[in-house]
């Protein structure tokens, strides 16, 4: 009596560890445990504190969200952060596996196609890229859902311009559904439009900001134009009060930072890696450089 | 107007090609007069010529009324030459049209054949004895050559067979003996053919017509196992495919769907024309039903053998290819693009949406110049704006972009760059590109194309790019 309850017992756990190896393996379970899970897994954090904090954790990397940009012309940084969060998913989750970036035929006519020189400057492998225009909304709905079915892909990002009609309620719940089980993140960037109620789980309004300072070594050179920065507002989460937040992104690091963080690859610039904690000699034959007056420690709020 | 074409009654009244029209109708009041469509024939010509296909791939258009078909190796596929010959012959009748057909050894023989009304099946042998009595008419020489043959008193074939060649060559010209040589199959003559022909194909003759899509593509993925076979056998995998339907009625329908790397895999194969009836479903019309169904490979590739391991490591990749491959065959091919970086300074050259491939996935030399800061996305076409620099070779510190006016807090430059002499011309004019920062924090990538006090018109700005 008793070795058979030992034996059941073995076998209880020996089932556990087929079932843990399942798990990490593949997903095979239904969309109710799926959605339990997410509540404490399956979050990305974007490595702002303060941001992922106020977003349980950070980017769900399964299901829907929306990126907005209320004009055109911030469609440029919209895109900037949509990218950088494709990359940080595939950089952590699968690396290997390209990004998608489908863009309607009129989006890239108003807001410019990608253009590999400067996914380069922005830390991104264009290889590691594959876009596709359709002409219609239709066809892009369709060409997202397709990705999603694949296991080619690591995110998907779906630009659409303005709200069209044909994007509603109902096929935002099916892509979202879609990317849920296929534990994808679709991102929705959607250039000049209004707030609409959609089944996102988040949405942000995505706003460029000003730019940090170029930094030579340990001096901000003035006047330049630094890493790219973004005024993230969270119009739509589990967190009723809307917030805004300032990042940038270090292209280098391929990090977000709040503003004006010194971030590591700086601060290796900083300290000189062949002569550490030891300033230049001062030039024979011309005046030694002005001592740096004051150090920056936060700029003003860009909001 | 004149006859062009004239049907057997009115060849039996006496009417002639080349009569005028009001000639013709003084003989025969009635006459019914339609008007010549040479286009609409060529186009008829054509789809005869496809509808052809059933028999042999190699069917080649002659003039504007006549086709060959090479049918070497394909008779015994319809049980012997004298079965294919009478099946064609009946098809054609019940289609409405009244054909001469004639099959023998060589192209040139049987045109003739056709052309004197000697309708039948010549066998081996007997080319000779059957040139021998063909008028010279109908061995496709010129209307000059003929002339001369006739007033020489040579009018049939068998006059000049056993002429001395060189006297003949000389009086009347090469052709005549290149004529003769090529009907009695001393001179090979090769048919060109209309469509190119495939690879490899599979054919499925069906006894009860389908009309179904899902019927269609089942067949689709059953030949493209057959295939399958051969491919693996050769080592190779099909790029271009083509799925061509027989109608009952004759009308021939062909579908081709193009993968983005070589395949041989059956379900896939089949996945491509889904996408792609699916795409074409409202042209698609299979009327009484299709009759005859064939698959080809149009193009081959190399396709690396690969042993699927355990793990299925692999497997991500093909699905790659398989969303493509989808995508493409629905959406029409181009629509899945890869940005890739070229050997250029000039920004819409050094970076290009090139069409999907499996080889654009490495990278390319241009991968490894130096970063410099460059917009996340570039305008195809540069965008005039209206800029007011403080100094003449400065950044501006204002400027308006599609109606909206933007004070620059911060600008970046001048980066210098001078068009590509060797592609634009001695006469293009530098660009000197901005990196600005407005007001709003807006990152944009403006240039200036030109230079003051050189050419008659200053300067213009242009927005190019915008950054993250």
């Amino acid at each position: 009596m008793a070795n058979a309850a030992l034996a059941k017992a073995n076998l209880h756990a020996l089932r556990q560890v087929v079932a843990a190896i399942e798990e990490g393996r593949q997903h095979t379970g239904k969309l109710e445990e799926t959605s339990a899970r997410d509540e404490v897994a399956g979050r990305l954090a974007l490595g702002v504190e303060a941001f992922d904090a106020r977003l349980e954790g950070g980017l769900p990397v399964a299901g829907l969200c929306e990126l907005r940009a209320a004009l055109t012309m911030d469609a440029g940084a919209a895109t900037g952060f949509a990218l950088a969060l494709s990359s940080l998913v595939q950089e952590r989750l699968r690396p290997e596996r390209p990004i998608l970036w489908i863009s309607e035929r009129e989006a890239g006519r108003e807001a410019g196609l990608a253009h590999a020189a400067g996914l380069v400057s922005f830390g991104i492998v264009p290889s590691s890229l594959i876009t596709a225009h359709p002409r219609r909304i239709e066809e892009a709905l369709w060409v997202a859902e397709s990705a999603l079915q694949t296991e080619a892909f690591s995110a998907v990002v779906l630009e659409v311009r303005g709200n069209p009609a044909k994007f509603g309620l109902t096929e935002s719940r099916r892509l979202h559904l879609k990317a849920r089980e296929a534990r994808l993140p679709l991102l929705l960037l959607r250039q000049a439009g209004e707030e609409e109620a959609s089944s996102a789980q988040l949405r942000f309004l995505v706003e460029a900001a000003p730019a940090g300072l170029r930094r030579i070594g340990r001096y901000s050179a003035p006047g330049t134009i630094g890493h790219p920065a973004f005024r993230i507002t969270v119009e739509k989460s589990r967190n009723p009060a809307p917030f805004a937040f300032v990042m940038e992104w270090n292209a280098d690091d391929r990090q977000f930072y709040p503003t004006g963080h010194r971030s590591l690859s700086d601060a290796v610039h900083a300290s000189g890696a062949a002569h550490p904690h030891r300033s230049p000699a001062a030039p024979a034959d011309r005046p030694d450089r002005a001592a740096e007056m004051g150090r920056i420690l936060a700029f003003s709020r860009a909001s | 107007m004149r006859i062009a074409a004239l049907d057997e009654l009115a060849a039996r009244v006496g009417l002639r090609l080349g009569q005028g029209i009001a000639e013709a109708r003084a003989c025969l009041p009635d006459l019914d007069v339609i008007e010549a469509e040479p286009n609409a024939d060529a186009r008829l010509l054509a789809s005869l010529a496809d509808w052809c296909g059933r028999y042999t791939p190699l069917v080649a258009l002659h003039g504007d009324n006549a086709l060959f078909l090479d049918v070497t190796g394909c008779c015994h596929l319809f049980g012997g030459e004298r079965a294919l010959f009478d099946d064609l012959a009946a098809r054609l009748f019940h289609m409405g049209f009244e054909a001469r057909l004639a099959l023998s050894a060589t192209p040139g023989l049987s045109y003739a054949m056709a052309l004197a009304g000697r309708c039948t099946v010549l066998p081996t042998g007997e080319e000779a004895a059957m040139l021998r009595g063909l008028p010279l008419a109908a061995l496709r020489l010129e209307a000059a050559t003929l002339d001369g043959l006739a007033q020489a008193g040579l009018k049939r074939a068998g006059d000049i067979m056993d002429l001395p060649r060189a006297p003949l060559a000389r009086r009347f010209g090469p052709d005549v003996l290149t004529r003769l040589d090529q009907a009695l199959g001393r001179e090979g003559e090769p048919v060109s053919p209309r469509l190119p022909v495939a690879a490899l194909s599979a054919e499925r003759q069906l006894a009860e017509p389908v009309t179904g899509e899902e019927d269609i593509l089942a067949l689709a993925q059953h030949l493209g196992g057959n295939l399958g076979e051969t491919l693996t056998q050769r080592g190779l995998g099909g790029l271009n495919f083509a799925l061509t339907l027989y109608r009952v009625d004759g009308k021939v329908v062909s579908i081709a769907v193009r993968a983005p790397a070589p395949l041989k895999s059956a379900a896939r194969i089949a996945g491509l024309f889904r996408e792609r009836l699916a795409a074409i479903h409202d042209d698609f019309d299979a009327g009484y039903g299709f009759e005859t169904i064939r698959l080809s490979v149009l193009t081959t590739g190399p396709l690396d053998p690969v042993q699927p391991d355990f793990a299925s490591v692999g497997r991500s990749d093909l699905s790659l290819d398989d969303f493509v491959g989808k995508v493409e065959a629905r959406l029409g091919g181009g629509v899945i693009r890869v940005p890739v970086l070229n050997e250029s300074h000039i920004p819409e050259r050094a970076s290009v949406l090139a069409p999907f491939s499996r080889d654009l996935m490495d990278g390319s030399p241009a991968a490894a110049w130096p970063v410099r800061p460059r917009p996340m996305r570039l305008f195809p076409h540069p965008e005039p704006v209206e800029a007011i620099a403080e100094v003449p070779e400065g950044p501006p510190i204002t400027f308006r972009w599609r109606r909206t006016f933007h004070r620059v807090s911060r600008a970046e430059g001048p980066e210098r760059i001078e068009a590509e002499w060797w592609i634009d011309g001695e006469a293009a004019h530098p660009r000197d590109y901005f990196r600005i920062e407005d007001q709003g924090g807006r990152r944009f990538w403006l240039y200036r194309e030109g230079l003051y006090g050189v050419g008659a018109l200053p300067p213009r700005w242009f927005m190019h790019g915008v950054f993250a």
